[in-house]
């Protein structure tokens, strides 16, 4: 694959519902907004939501679903599947530009899902997408967890170099952390992919921000940024909008912003050093998200207890 | 890593101790500042107005800091809540003694949104 030496291939991973696309896109519209960078983002969940406030569209079409309609994926155009931001983030603004791709996905209940990621990720090589001049990022926005091999593509074959997961402090945002990152320490030797950071983006539960910062120094990374919830951001998305578009003065603006230099100035990226299951629990314990159980309520119902 | 906003390269590792962010702030002129007002609150919620005067304090220094920082006009700032639980964290281990402190670590800890003026 060609592209410039600078350039930098960034992942947002982290379980399903966590506010991914949502995190990811306001991060980079702050990032080509207000420090300028041109960035391509790849949308890698078959939901293709990756980039609708960047396009102001409820969804644009995936390069699955164009090599379905075309016939094969020979016949798509680059210019069908890669779509230029709008508003702030188009090439003919000042400023930084966003372009846009959505990988897409099979119907439900058939086929791997994680097919659409691989193919679209070849076809934009091909395509010569990561040639673009001026390009400084590619980001992936990658559902779930790292439970498929379709799924862990973009870190597997080192296309992505640095891995930030979005997180919060609930159990199962934190297993998926966890588990994302073993996922990362697998591929770590080979691919050469590093963790660049966690991000909380927040539900406000008590000590959030304590919990994820032990969980990200216990993974060896660093919590890069505390994101708090606002409803500012929904406001923006029934616009289909960024907040940073939206409102780029109010607080919410202030803190992607803030995330946004970060991640624009981010040296530590690291090989991972996952956890337990037992120590997870240990951690939730000793925050007191979890209440400790005498083993022998284990499997007891609350009328028995 | 980003402490305060600070960074430090990654070769320091992601623990970074408490003297070299303190290191950071120690050029910081307080001379001027008599008085920290923060305001606790969202718009949905009653406000409160919290002073804090005590500038012999990490927390002091760090807040005049933050407030200075790109703020040529001396405006009413929104605070990351990110710099604030850092600056209450690394306060409640260097101002431990000081319980003026302490009280408003409490409530930096919490979710509420805070803004910062100087006096």
């Amino acid at each position: 694959m060609a592209g410039a030496a600078s350039l930098r291939q960034i992942a947002f991973y982290g379980k399903g519902g966590i506010g991914k696309s949502t995190t990811s896109q306001n991060t980079l519209a702050a990032m080509s907004h207000y420090f300028g960078k041109n960035i391509m983002i790849v949308g890698c969940d078959p939901k293709a939501d990756s980039t609708r406030l960047i396009l102001h569209e409820k969804a644009q079409d995936t390069i699955l679903s164009l090599a379905a309609e075309m016939g094969t994926i020979e016949d798509v155009e680059m210019e069908q599947a890669r779509l230029w931001g709008k508003g702030l983030f188009d090439r003919e603004t000042p400023g930084g530009w966003i372009n846009c791709t959505e990988s897409g996905g099979p119907e439900p209940g058939v086929g791997c899902a994680g097919r659409g990621v691989i193919t679209a990720i070849n076809f934009l090589e091909e395509e010569g997408a990561y040639d673009e001049d001026g390009l400084d990022f590619v980001s992936y926005d990658v559902l779930g967890d790292v439970v498929c091999g379709g799924f862990a593509m973009p870190i597997r074959e080192g296309k992505a170099q640095e891995i930030y997961i979005v997180m919060s402090g609930e159990m199962m945002a934190m297993y998926a952390a966890n588990n994302i990152s073993k996922g990362i320490l697998k591929y770590a030797n080979t691919g050469g992919v590093r963790l660049a950071g966690l991000i909380c983006n927040a539900r406000m539960t008590d000590k959030e921000y304590d919990l994820a910062l032990e969980l990200a120094q216990r993974l060896g990374t660093q919590l890069i940024h505390f994101v708090p919830r606002n409803n500012i951001v929904q406001h923006a998305e029934l616009r289909r909008m960024t907040v940073v578009e939206y409102s780029p003065y109010s607080d919410q603006a202030r803190e992607y912003k803030e995330l946004a230099r970060k991640i624009v100035y981010n040296d530590m990226k690291i090989i991972p050093t996952p956890i337990s299951m037992d120590e997870l629990e240990d951690l939730l314990l000793a925050f007191g998200l979890e209440d400790e159980v005498d083993e022998s309520q284990v499997g007891k119902a609350a009328h028995e207890a | 890593m980003f402490v305060l906003g600070f960074h430090f390269p990654a070769s320091m590792g992601n623990i970074i101790p408490d003297e070299l962010v303190a290191e950071k702030i120690a050029g910081v002129d307080i001379s001027d500042v008599k008085e920290i007002k923060l305001l606790m609150g969202t718009k949905d919620k009653d406000k409160e107005w919290l002073s804090y005067t005590n500038k012999d304090t990490f927390l002091f220094r760090a807040m005049v800091h933050y407030f200075k920082e790109e703020n040529p006009d001396k405006a009413q700032k929104y605070m990351i809540y990110m710099n604030r639980y850092q600056m209450s964290a690394i306060s409640k281990r260097v101002d431990a003694a000081d319980d003026e402190t302490m009280k408003l670590c409490h409530n930096l800890d919490s979710m509420e949104q805070f803004r910062i003026e100087v006096a």
